[in-house]
């Protein structure tokens, strides 16, 4: 196994796609390291990503965050301004495994990682972040929910990776929220996850959401039918009704010990009619 | 009584373990490194149930750095199977019990089949456990799988597979006990209640797996064992029989250990093998069991479903208790039928029943072997009448704080006779205490009954749901058969003193320097303690049990007296005094009420001196030093009652614990501090193994919770408000009226929050009657259209 750790993007691609076994992208390493310890990854080539300039950086360009990819979670708690223009990320940020933890993962790793119960994940597609994303051919940007396939698999082509990732400037009266639902209180693996995402005219009317559910799919999901649960409404109880029913609809969960396939289910409209009302207090607020 | 011992006891003296541990300064068995030690890495089953068909080594053996690869045919007929009998029971126990018992030795790898996933079937020794590790992955092992015994029903199904062809059974034993006629009072009961109560599988989670390191040291045929072990004469024993040593030429030492439980509480196949390998191979040899390994192979525990009926009156006097029982005891049975007698032994709790039937079944199965975890017997029983106690209350329309009153044994019945035997052969009497004063403290802690039922009906109207559970029970503590201790005085006077019982994080050191301290009427710091090391007392039983502060005090207690007769004749002698006018005091022995007669022991000690111009008294023996064995009458008999307020959320089922208390009797404290922390750090474990730790097994004997990351352990935010409340009722069993306290607070969690949560449940006629409570199953019953719980519905 061998160990690089390029400065540049270029050299990083280079090595990647150069690669002829297996490579494996390293940032935080709280998961990739865990997979080579238990044998699940046996990886030829390790690219450290870290000391690359543009993948550490955190900035507000204009109102739209950009954040790189190798930015760890403890970085982005320390970061007051990113927390207070959008606290739904920092929601799931923050449930990403320990303090121990956070001060090596980043969220390119939880997305990239691509287990269906990721944290980070709901929020940023409900925020509409755009991942961008570097290879042999240049940068592409993709939407977030469109990377992740399926559980531990990605659309990243030979020799890609993801840089950074922006999030839209966003308009006032805008609010975002995450909750997760797990056996233990902290350091567990999510039953049910949920982002909401909402912004309000004047009036306090909804005028635009997007909710995401993780944990109850092979992915993290878009509904879009719960956001149209919403748009249009005071988001008063019967919206959130709608938005429940329209959860619990978008899911097809697995069945374990952690929860049955109708626990999911249920807990997955509960969830999202809290998330709703934390994301509307906050686009209030 | 507490109030007549003077000095250290009763005092929260700080523990002098606390500094080295604290600054990393400790010693675990896997911080030792000997020079030219060699490492085992152990291959272990991916079957629940096979035959072993063939095992190729050569690849292994060629590897990179592997001086030795055994499987279990290359010691077969060399080294002996762990007995099957590792403890024994007295006669006592088995001329009342009636019993059946057949325990299947297990092999150190076993040759011929494999009973579980987990179990070894190979091993390497490499020059590191890197390549140890490398070299088992070249191990070409062929297995013909055999149908899994899957649980206890599968094992006791007529026809089913055997594990042990040797025993033409799947039972390791069957206990029966009965107290008065439980049919005819069955039958004549104004009211019976019948349900199936499951205790399932979880197990202790001790921070430091185990470990074990030997050295051979050839020239002077000695033989040292660390291990991580909280019962170093037992392991001492099993290996000196292993290889055929005498006992005295092996040494095993538990260094710093980092918890234990009861899991490391029994001699396992490791301990011998790496004592065997370092001394087949001349070098020191280490293995360290990684966390994998601990939750595959370590020994798991609880899993005990009862069949249960109660009898009882419109009063609701609880006429009898009639229960079958069955423990999963995996595929061994490491402590015999040790949590089986337990549970038979206080089902009855603190209640006085009349009548009682217990028919228990150990079954063995294609599992983990189950041994005892903190409570051992006791939270399974407890769980069960603890839960049918609240029916009982909820047929009658009781509260069931009435109910459990109304049962309870009032103090004036103190000492009560059981009318059971416990295992030590002795017929159950519990010796002391008051237990309707432990419930009433429990409920006034949290406000009171009527408080919190008028707290209740209020948030109910407004769709909230709380509920106060209850849990209480009786424990026997400080069970024989003997603890060891050895007492010195150095010829600096200070006061040797080592004992039997092996610390892991209790404060053994501190808390026998505190007793030692007031024997001797010396400065604390004038005892030195040593724990868990074979070569400095001869005989000694280990720490298990909640039995270490009762058994190795009496010892200490015993070998101080015989010694204190020589410091009095020497004294007299030195002081020119009658022994009668003496006494201890001021770290010496001194004429009473006469200050400036007194002698140091460092001056006592240079009179005893063997050897020219010593100042020993004719017919007095050189020497200050002895060993005593103490043999306790019997148990001391701990109790509680444990009380929590939980609130549920509807939607989701999540119960929150608002507070828990426990009102414990541990009789005299010897340290409060430190008792209180043994009670919360039990009754955290009580909740984890009642909320969140699972060991669970899918239909093809596979473990599927095989990390922490589905082994569930709460961590600090799953911790609710605790108090503990002590009520020191002295055991008049022992000079100091110490009870034991290790293992109590584990035992009344699982049933407490399983009772809060049917009680803040009540309108929906919730019956949790199963571990752990899932937040799913809470849920369950709320709603127009209630989904089917996930554990196995009231029989």
């Amino acid at each position: 196994m061998r160990y690089e750790a390029p400065e540049t993007l270029d050299a990083a691609v280079g090595l990647l796609a150069g690669e002829s076994g297996q490579a494996r992208v390293l940032a935080g390493g709280t998961d990739v390291l865990v997979q080579i310890h238990t044998d699940r990854a046996d990886p030829d080539l390790i690219v450290d990503i870290k000391k690359i300039t543009e993948l550490r950086d955190i900035a507000d360009e204009d109102g739209a965050w950009r954040f790189g990819a190798a930015v760890t979670g403890k970085e982005m708690m320390d970061n007051a301004a990113f927390n207070a223009a959008w606290p739904g990320v920092m929601d799931g940020v923050r449930l990403i495994g320990s303090v121990q933890v956070r001060g090596r993962a980043t969220v390119g790793g939880n997305l990239c990682n691509a287990s269906p119960a990721a944290d980070s994940v709901p929020p940023m597609i409900a925020a509409r972040a755009i991942a961008t994303v570097i290879g042999p051919d240049g940068r592409r940007e993709v939407p977030v929910e469109d990377i992740v396939t399926g559980p531990g698999k990605t659309s990243l082509g030979k020799g890609e990776f993801v840089v950074s990732f922006q999030l839209p400037k966003r308009p006032p009266n805008s609010g975002d929220a995450y909750l997760r639902f797990t056996p233990r209180t902290e350091m567990d693996i999510a039953v049910v996850g949920c982002a909401v995402n909402l912004t309000l005219d004047d009036a306090g009317t909804c005028t635009d959401a997007r909710v995401a559910l993780g944990a109850v799919a092979a992915r993290a999901l878009v509904v879009d039918d719960a956001a149209k649960a919403l748009i249009g409404t005071k988001v008063d109880d019967a919206a959130m009704e709608a938005l429940a029913a329209a959860a619990s609809a978008a899911c097809s969960p697995i069945d374990d010990k952690r929860g049955t396939i109708e626990y999911r289910t249920e807990v997955a409209g509960v969830l999202a009619q809290r998330a709703a009302a934390i994301a509307l207090e906050r686009a209030k607020s | 009584m507490a109030e007549s011992i003077p000095g250290y006891i009763g005092q929260s003296v700080p523990r002098r373990e606390d500094r080295h541990l604290l600054l990393g300064e400790g010693a675990f068995v896997a911080d030792m490194q000997l020079p030219g030690m060699l490492h085992v890495a152990i291959a272990r089953s991916q079957f629940p149930h096979a035959t072993i068909k063939g095992i190729d080594l050569a690849a292994a053996r060629a590897a990179e750095g592997v001086e030795l690869a055994i499987s279990g045919a290359d010691i077969h007929g060399v080294l002996p199977p762990i007995s099957g009998m590792q403890v024994t029971t007295p006669q006592g126990w088995r001329d009342r019990v009636d019993t059946d018992i057949l325990i299947p030795d297990q092999p150190l790898i076993p040759h011929d089949k494999m009973r579980f996933v987990g179990e070894p079937y190979a091993l390497v020794v490499a020059e590191s456990r890197y390549l140890a590790e490398d070299a088992v992955e070249l191990i070409e092992a062929d297995f013909d799988p055999l149908p899994p015994v899957a649980g206890p029903d599968a094992a006791l199904a007529d026809g089913a597979a055997l594990l042990h062809d040797v025993l033409g059974r799947n039972i390791a034993a069957i206990l029966h006990t009965t107290k008065g006629d439980g049919a005819k009072a069955l039958d004549t009961a104004p009211h019976r209640l019948k349900r199936r109560f499951n205790h399932h599988r979880y197990a202790a989670m001790p921070m430091e797996c185990r470990g074990v390191v030997a050295d051979y040291d050839a020239r002077r045929d000695i033989l040292t064992v660390w291990s991580s072990s909280q019962v170093v004469h037992w392991v001492r024993r099993e290996v000196a029989n292993a290889l055929d040593m005498p006992e005295e030429r092996v040494i095993c030492i538990a260094p710093d250990v980092g918890g234990g439980f009861g899991v490391k509480g029994h001699c396992y196949p490791e301990d011998i093998l790496v004592a065997y390998l370092a001394k087949r191979l001349g070098r020191p040899v280490k293995w360290i069991e990684d966390r994998h390994e601990h939750l595959l192979n370590a020994a798991h525990s609880r899993d005990i479903a009862f069949d249960f009926e109660i009898g009882f009156d419109d009063d609701g006097r609880i006429l009898v208790v009639d229960t079958d029982f069955v423990v999963d005891s995996g595929a061994y049975s490491p402590v015999g039928a040790g949590i089986a007698g337990n549970s038979v032994a206080h089902m009855l709790g603190p209640y006085d029943i009349p009548n009682y039937e217990c028919t228990c079944t150990v079954a063995l199965t294609n599992r983990v072997p189950n041994a005892p975890y903190r409570g051992a017997g006791r939270p399974e029983a407890v769980f069960a009448m603890e839960r049918a106690v609240d029916l009982v209350a909820n047929a009658l329309g009781l509260d069931p704080a009435e109910v459990r009153l109304r049962n309870m044994i009032p103090p004036e019945a103190m000492p009560y006779e059981v009318g059971l035997t416990y295992r030590d052969g002795v017929p159950m009497v519990y010796d002391s205490g008051d237990y309707p004063k432990a419930l009433r403290a429990a409920l006034e802690e949290l406000g009171g009954l009527e408080a919190f039922r008028a707290r209740q009906k209020q948030a109910l109207a407004e769709g909230r749901y709380i509920g106060l559970g209850l849990g209480c029970y009786v424990e026997g503590t400080g069970v024989g058969p003997f603890e060891g201790a050895s007492v010195k005085i150095d010829p600096s006077g200070k006061i040797m003193v080592a004992t039997g019982a092996c610390a892991q994080g209790q404060g053994h050191e501190t808390v026998f320097a505190q007793m030692a301290a007031d024997m001797w009427k010396v400065p604390i710091d004038d005892v030195y303690v040593t724990v868990g090391d074979t070569s400095q007392v001869t005989q000694g039983y280990g720490t298990i049990a909640s039995r270490s502060t009762v058994t190795a005090s009496g010892a200490i207690k015993g070998a101080s007296d015989r010694i204190q007769e020589k410091v009095f004749a020497i004294g007299a002698e030195l002081l020119e005094a009658a022994e009668n006018d003496l006494e201890l005091r001021d770290g010496g022995i001194g004429v009473r009420g006469v200050p400036e007669l007194h002698r140091t022991y460092r001056e006592i000690a240079k009179a005893a001196k063997p050897g020219w111009d010593h100042q020993r008294p004719e017919g007095t023996e050189a020497g200050l030093e002895a060993v005593s064995y103490y043999e306790p009458p019997t148990v001391t008999w701990a109790y509680a009652s444990g009380a929590a307020i939980v609130e549920i959320d509807p939607e989701t089922g999540r119960v929150t614990i608002e507070r828990l208390v426990e009102v414990h009797d541990a009789g005299v404290l010897v340290n409060p501090a430190m008792a209180d922390g043994q009670v919360k750090g039990g009754l955290v474990q009580g909740l984890g193994g009642g909320l969140f730790e699972e060991l669970a097994y899918d239909d093809f004997g596979q473990l599927t919770t095989g990390s922490l990351m589905d082994y569930l352990l709460p961590t600090a935010s799953d911790v609710p408000p605790i108090t503990v409340l002590h009520q020191e009722v002295p055991s008049p069993l022992n000079a100091f009226g110490v009870k034991g306290l290790g293992e109590g607070g584990a035992i009344a969690p699982p049933v407490v929050i399983a009772n809060a949560v049917c009680d803040a449940l009540r309108p929906f006629g919730a019956e949790l009657n199963s571990t752990p409570v899932r937040w799913g199953d809470v849920a369950a019953f709320f709603g127009d259209d209630p989904f089917e719980i996930s554990e196995p519905s009231p029989a």
